[in-house]
Parts: C-alpha cells; structure tokens; sequence
C-alpha cells in the first residue's frame, strides 16, 4: 500500500487529482482502449473533481476517452433530485469536461428491477474492461461506497440497506427531515472494488481518524470495509494531516519517509507497466522472421564503451567476453570455425586501444556464430535470446554436444 | 458492448454551452453555464439532455467571466431606424418590410422582445397598422429578429391636459366597451372565444410564414397593452372587461387622483405608463398616480376584522420609467424604485429617430407637419421645448440605472427581463434563464468609468445577443 500524508486537504486533492491526470496522459486512452475510472460521490471528493476541471480547462488532461463509473446511487428518489448522485456528478464533474455521456455510468436507483442493474453493471464494467483505477472516499465507520460494516469483503454490485448512522448523516442534505432520507442504495461490491487494477482513496479530516487508524493499521476486518484494500497490490491512500491524528507517530515516519526517499531517488512509486496501460497488450518486442540474419555487419566491440567520452568509471569495467553464461559454457569449445570474422573485429578494437588489449579465452574459439553468442552487449543479449534458443539450428545442433567441458 | 464504445459522432443537434459566465439568477450573479438548442430555440435542462438524450453540446464558447442575461424586454417604444410604427404608408407590404427590417436591427441592441407602442391615432391607422404588430414569436425564426409580444396602444382614450405629444384633437372619452372596438377594430381587440365562434384563445399557435403580415390567422389578438386615463367616462368600469379579454390596462397620460388611480388598480389595470411623465405630479395632499406605489399589502392577519376584510388587499401596479436622464431627475427614478423595487420596468419610449444621427426631422401627429430637433438622445418639439420622447436604447437606460441608483447589476436587469415578463404574462418563457424559457439571451460586459461629477458611471455593454438559441449579434464582428 502506498500512502501519502498532505498538510491539508486542498494539497491531499490536488495530489490526486495530479495522480489521476498523469495516469489518464499515460496510458493515453483511445476510443478502443479507453480508461476506465471508478468514481465516488460525497464532500471528501469534491476538491479532487474541482482539480481535476481546472486541469481539464487548462487543456493538461481530456477525457474523451476515459469511462466512468459511480460507485453507488440512492433507490427511490428521482434522477434529477439535487441530492441524487446524477445530480452531484453533473454539478461537480460531467458538466464542466468533455466526458462523452454514452461513456458515464451510474447506477439506476430507479431501475424497474434493481437486482438485475446491479447484474448489468457489473457486466457493463467487465465489457468495458475492468475498472484502471477507482477513486474512493471512505466513510467515518470505514466504510467504503455503501458496504457498511459488517458488509462481505466478496460482496459485488447489489442493493444495500443503509446504517442507521449513514442515513442520519445524510439527513443535513434532505432538510434534517429522515423521512425524505433514502433508506437504501445501489453500490458496488467491495470485491468489485477491489478487482479494479488500482485504488486509490482520499481521506480528509479528523472524523475521519479512527477509521484510518483501523484500515492503515489494523489487519483486514470486515467492520472496516476499507482495510479490504490490504488485499490488493496497488492501493494508494492520501489523507491530510488531521486524518493521522489516530495513526502511530511511527506508522506517519514511515509512510513519510517512504515518499522523502523515493523522491530523493528521483523514484516515484509507480505501477507495473502491465497495470498502467489496463488490457492492452503490454508493447514487448515481437521476433519475426524477418529479423535481420544473424551476421554481425557491423561488431560492436565491448571496447568501445571505455572509448567514450564520459568517465569511464560510469560504466562497468567489462572483460570483452566475459565469463559467459552457465548453459552455454559448454558451447566455446565447439572446434568447427574458421577466423575471418573475428579476425576483422579485433584488429577494429586493437586499432582504437593499442595499449589495453583485453582477451579472453572467448577470442580464441574458432566459431564466430558461438563467439557472438557470447557477447555480452546485454540489450542484444537480451533480444536474441528467446529467438536463438527456439529458433537457431546452430544452438540446436549445438545441444547435442553436451558434455564437453570448457 | 455499447458502453465502452461511443456511438459514431454525437449527433448535430444544435446545442450550445455557454460557459464561464456569470447568469443573472433571482438577486444575485451565479457563476454556471447555460445549454440552449437552436432546433427548439429554448434553454435546455442540461442534466436531462447529458443522461436522457445521451447529447453532448455542439459547440462550448467560454464567455471569460461575462453575464449573461436574458434578452431585454421593451415596454414602451414607438419606432426606431427611421421608422415609426404610428405612421401609414400607401403601400401597406412596405410597412411589413420596414417592420421586419427594424426587428433586425432592435435586436442587436439586445431588445429580443418587446411590444411596439402606437400613440394617439385615428381609428383608420389603427385599424390599419394593428394587424402588423400583433405577437410574431410563433415562427421562432432567430432571423426574424426581435419578436413583438403584442401592440400596446397608447391612447387615444386619454385626458387631454396630459396629452404630452399626442394630437388632442384625435384623443377620445370612451363611454362603452363598443366605442374601443370601433377605434381599435373589432378583430384586434376580441380574442375568438369572446366571437361567435368560440375555438380557444390558446390553442396553439399556428405556424404562420409571415407572422406580420395581416393574412396569417391571428392566434393571439394584436392588441396586448392599452394605455388610458381611467378617471374618463366609463374608463374605470370597463378596465375589468379588458382584463377578462386578456388585454393589460395601463395607466397614463391621466389626470387621476390616488383615489381614481387606486380604483383602476383594484379593477385590474396593473401597470403606469411612464410613471411621472404626463400625469400630476405628488402633492403631499395629493399623492396622485405614484401615490398607487405607496399602497401597502396588508400583512396576513391571524383573525383579520369584518371591516378590513372588505378592503381588498391593494396590489401595487408594474410602473415603467424613462431612465433616459432627461424625462426624470436621477432621485426621482431612486425615489420610485425603492417605493416598489419589483414594480420597475425600465422603458425608453424612444421615437423612430433612435439610431438616427442629430438633426431636425419631419413627424407628425396627424396634426400638421412638425419638426422633432434630436440633440444626442434629446427629442424636442420644434418651438416648444416639450419633450418628443427619447432617442435612448434600452442599455443606455440600464447603465443610467445603475448609476442613479447604486443597484446591482441583477437589480438593474430584473427591470428589463424578468420584471415585463411578469408584467406581460410570459413568465418562465421570456425574461428567464430557466430551463424551459426562451433561448433569448444577452452577453454584457461591466465598465466603470469616472463620471464628470465625480460619481462613477457604471456601464453595461451589450457583447452578444442570442435569439431563439442562435447568436444574431455579435460586437465588433457586425
């Protein structure tokens, strides 16, 4: 879990709302390969859509091509109604960027059959390739969407009856009148949550302390539905400084030095390439048959990088073949070469180093095929290799001479 | 699946987002955006279009900060660009291409509405010209330019002591209900429920080519405003009858005393043409006309009396003003608007010289020929030193507004938008940024300069004018 410490709550939602835009610009979203983001509804969120339109409107980030889906949405109060969550992503988000609204999606509260929205939602959500990163509040009993305590950590999108406390909490924005408080909700699952690829929480305030106390530091605990996010390999919580109030001074050193060391390292804590760009094939190199033949035209000696003009210390000081690796070991010593190549290619390095003249017992094998094999320019190393072992009829004629040592 | 994947292209639909503005909402300037669609010429609910119609705005202008109000309203204009609507012409086609004309270029000035006021007149023009300027709004065509939202015929029941520039010889006492219908023209005054055959007066508008011209199938009868002095013959008795046709009854050029003037209140006139002009001024024995404004609407009582119940709760009356800085004295027009602040409709009663550059020009009043001198916006009758109305535009009344009063901006523009349009009947459609309402809207920028007597002149200028949804004007880009 990654966990940021702002001073204040401005500074925790521009940290997320900078994270979710460098997110978006990253994995570069298309109309076939868009991003898809999990969005919560509620005060604590509010700076961050705030941040998020200002950067919008600063032309920094689009989102013609990002999805969206809400967590929750109340049963029984009109769509329009001020207090409804359409209502709330409209004032406070889909109103002020580009968002296409086929692309938005809330659930329906008013559903002619809730049970089977919630089914399609979470189809919808798998059609649209799994959620990239949801952002999420948490509640004051740590709840997070509308899976109170006590919810099931397996629990997906489905109806749910309020706590008590939710529904008092929720009556400052119906006229103090619990009457016209909706008594239940649609909301995602906190599996559903959790089986987005990130998740990212925004914390703010002392209220909300104690709850962040129990999720930080506390195991998994189903009465606190967010420390579900142990579960998952990249969760990322940002709080402000009175949300630490109840936090260990120790748990706060860690978390904060964590962040000092890793910006001294000019390191961020980023995500694995694979979770960044969501479904999309992650670019790898592709070997094909049209790959140049292997013959060196032009060798590119080891000597060379000493030759540099940077300090030579930058660079390990390599051999020109060093020790090469175990399971070709064997290989060196395969006889059947002529020199022609090899000769050629060290004159080169010798012409450019007349006084340090490295050799190897590598220099001496009379196969050049097994002798460019063996040298260690990493990245070429690391390209050819899979294509040598399944495809070179040299290597696999070379397998059979197992047992010669070198 | 559908939901990752968007539809083709959003379909052209005419839809605008107005945004970064700030909108004129009740008391106060609220900064939010405003989605108007020029195929239903209306303010849109965005939030309904975005989540029901899956629509996305075609085009998002970011106004930097201006307001945006709705379109003006003009309660009291009779004429403008050469051409006064009190006039005939030989050729009565010519008429309509000069009306149509002028409905273009009023609009630039932000009037997107507004009714076009005939004064004292024979029966004959009446009969004449009525036709021409009933209701135009049924095409909604955004070209079309400002729309009339009905005649108001200032006279020519009115007392001839207060006649200002109307020709006394043409002004008449009305003793019947028959005696308008012979000056004005059966047709024009009658709605058809109140004919023989009865198909309702609100159905729906027909939707007619050539909405001025008098062949199209009259909707709505031309006549939307009269003016008259209701302490005249029976004037006090038939104010009710023109109520009950739909008819607004104003009162004006009158020499009614707070009694009279308070019986025509109660009897439903609920406006006064150009509160001060042409009519007593307030004695403090006397409060006369503006003595109505004083009225005060009896606080809800918990067990209220038998002899007050019998006093019927006095509504105070809409009263227009000439903020044009000649008409009035700059307190009188505070003075006024603090006696009833959601009374005050800002008028210009701007002659067919507006628009026009200096100069002596021929008008008359079917009494002979006279010369109307303009210097800047001063009208004056040639050799008389009585004023000819204004030569004033409606922002220019506004911008005087604000300086008289210290107002706010949304006060200011309350007087030319919302204001009528509850005056006139057509509020939620016109003079509102509601969704639902007409698409009619006003760019303004604010500017403040130093004044020459050492108070600030604070400005509005007119940016942009929407009509119908479509943007007709545009400034420094005409």
């Amino acid at each position: 879990m990654r966990f940021f410490i702002r001073d204040d709550a401005a500074g925790a939602s521009t940290h997320v709302a900078s994270y979710i835009v460098d997110r978006i610009n990253h994995f570069a979203p298309t109309p076939a390969h868009p991003f898809v983001l999990g969005l919560p509804t509620g005060s604590t969120p509010l700076g961050v859509y705030k941040s998020l339109v200002e950067k919008y409107k600063a032309g920094e980030v689009s989102f013609e091509n990002v999805v969206t889906f809400n967590m929750d949405e109340y049963i029984g109060i009109p769509r329009d109604h001020p207090e409804s969550y359409h209502s709330f992503m409209w004032k406070h988000f889909f109103s002020h960027v580009n968002i296409h609204p086929n692309n938005a999606h809330i659930l329906d509260g008013n559903a002619p059959n809730l049970e089977a929205e919630c089914v399609e939602y979470e189809a919808k959500i798998q059609a649209a390739g799994g959620i990239d990163l949801f952002l999420a509040g948490m509640g004051e009993d740590g709840h997070i969407a509308f899976n109170e305590p006590g919810s099931s950590l397996a629990s997906r999108t489905r109806v749910k009856t309020l706590a008590y406390g939710t529904i008092l909490a929720n009556s400052r924005f119906f006229g103090d009148d619990l009457d016209k408080v909706p008594k239940m909700a649609l909301t995602v699952g906190v599996q559903t949550v959790l089986e987005a690829r990130e998740v990212v929480v925004l914390a703010l305030g002392a209220r909300k302390a104690l709850a962040l106390q129990r999720c930080v530091e506390q195991g998994v605990n189903h009465m606190w539905t967010l420390s579900a996010l142990h579960l998952h390999p990249h969760s990322m919580i940002v709080c402000d400084e009175d949300a630490t109030l109840e936090l260990q001074v120790k748990t706060v050193k860690y978390f904060k030095d964590i962040e000092q060391v890793a910006l001294a390292q000019g390191f961020q804590q980023i995500l694995p390439s694979q979770v960044r760009t969501g479904p999309a094939t992650v670019p790898t190199t592709i070997v094909t048959d049209e790959f140049p033949p292997p013959t060196i035209h032009s060798p590119q000696p080891t000597t060379s990088r000493l030759l540099c003009a940077t300090p030579a210390t930058e660079y390990p000081l390599r051999s020109r073949s060093p020790s090469p690796e175990p399971s070709l070991r064997h290989l060196l010593t395969t006889p059947e070469t002529e020199y022609t190549q090899d000769t050629e290619y060290t004159l080169d390095s010798r012409a450019a180093t007349p006084d340090f003249m490295p050799d190897s017992m590598a220099s001496r094998i009379g196969d050049p095929s097994l002798l460019r094999r063996a040298t260690p320019n990493p990245e070429q190393r690391h390209l050819q290799q899979p294509r040598q072992r399944s495809k070179s009829p040299a290597l696999v004629s070379a397998g059979r001479l197992n047992g010669i040592k070198v | 699946m559908p939901s990752a994947v968007r539809s083709a292209s959003p379909r052209l639909i005419g839809i605008t987002k107005l945004t970064n503005c700030r909108l004129v909402r009740g008391d106060d300037l609220v900064w939010g955006d405003v989605w108007v669609s020029s195929t239903t010429g209306k303010i849109i609910r965005s939030q309904s279009a975005f989540y029901d119609e899956l629509t996305m705005p075609d085009e998002v202008i970011d106004l930097g900060g201006r307001i945006v109000s709705p379109g003006f309203i003009e309660c009291q204009l009779n004429g403008a660009y050469g051409f006064n609507f009190s006039t005939l012409v030989d050729d009565m086609t010519q008429y309509g291409k000069q009306l149509r004309s002028l409905n273009k270029r009023l609009v630039q000035t932000g009037v997107t509405s507004y009714i076009p006021t005939v004064t004292s007149q024979t029966s004959h023009l009446y009969k004449k010209v009525l036709p021409f300027l009933g209701p135009s709004g049924s095409s909604r065509r955004a070209d079309d330019g400002a729309e009339s939202l009905g005649a108001h015929v200032e006279g020519p029941f009115l007392n001839p002591t207060k006649n200002g520039v109307h020709n006394r010889s043409v002004l008449r006492v009305a003793s019947s209900l028959a005696d308008l219908e012979d000056m004005y023209g059966v047709a024009n005054i009658t709605p058809s429920s109140f004919q023989s055959s009865p198909p309702s007066p609100s159905s729906t508008p027909t939707d007619a080519t050539t909405p001025t011209t008098p062949t199209s199938p009259p909707s709505e009868i031309p006549i939307k405003m009269i003016t008259v002095a209701p302490e005249l013959g029976t004037m006090a008795n038939l104010i009710s009858e023109l109520t009950s046709r739909g008819i607004l009854v104003s009162i004006g050029h009158s020499e009614a005393t707070y009694e009279e003037a308070s019986a025509a209140v109660s009897a439903g006139a609920t406006m006064i043409t150009h509160l001060f002009n042409a009519m007593r001024p307030l004695h403090h024995r006397d409060p006369g006309i503006f003595g109505v404004l004083g009225a005060t609407e009896p606080a809800p009582q918990l067990q209220p009396e038998p002899q007050q119940s019998q006093q019927q709760p006095q509504k105070r009356p809409y009263f227009g003003l000439i903020a044009d800085g000649i008409h009035l004295h700059p307190a009188t027009v505070k003075i006024a608007w603090r006696a009833h602040p959601a009374g005050l409709v800002l008028v210009t009663d701007a002659m067919h010289m507006v628009g026009l550059p200096d100069g002596r020009y021929e008008w008359t009043n079917g009494e002979g020929e006279h010369y109307i001198v303009k210097r800047g916006s001063v009208l004056e009758l040639e050799g008389t030193g009585v004023i000819a109305g204004s030569s004033i535009t409606l922002i220019d009344c506004i911008s005087n507004f604000l300086t008289y009063t210290g107002a706010t901006i949304p006060q200011a523009l309350c007087a030319v938008t919302s204001t009528p349009a509850a005056m006139l009947g057509v509020a939620g459609v016109k003079g509102s940024l509601e969704a639902g309402a007409d698409a009619d809207l006003v760019v303004l920028s604010e500017k403040e300069e130093e004044g020459e007597g050492g108070g600030d002149r604070r400005e509005l200028v007119v940016d942009e004018v929407w009509k119908f949804g479509v943007r007709v004007f545009e400034r420094g880009r005409d």
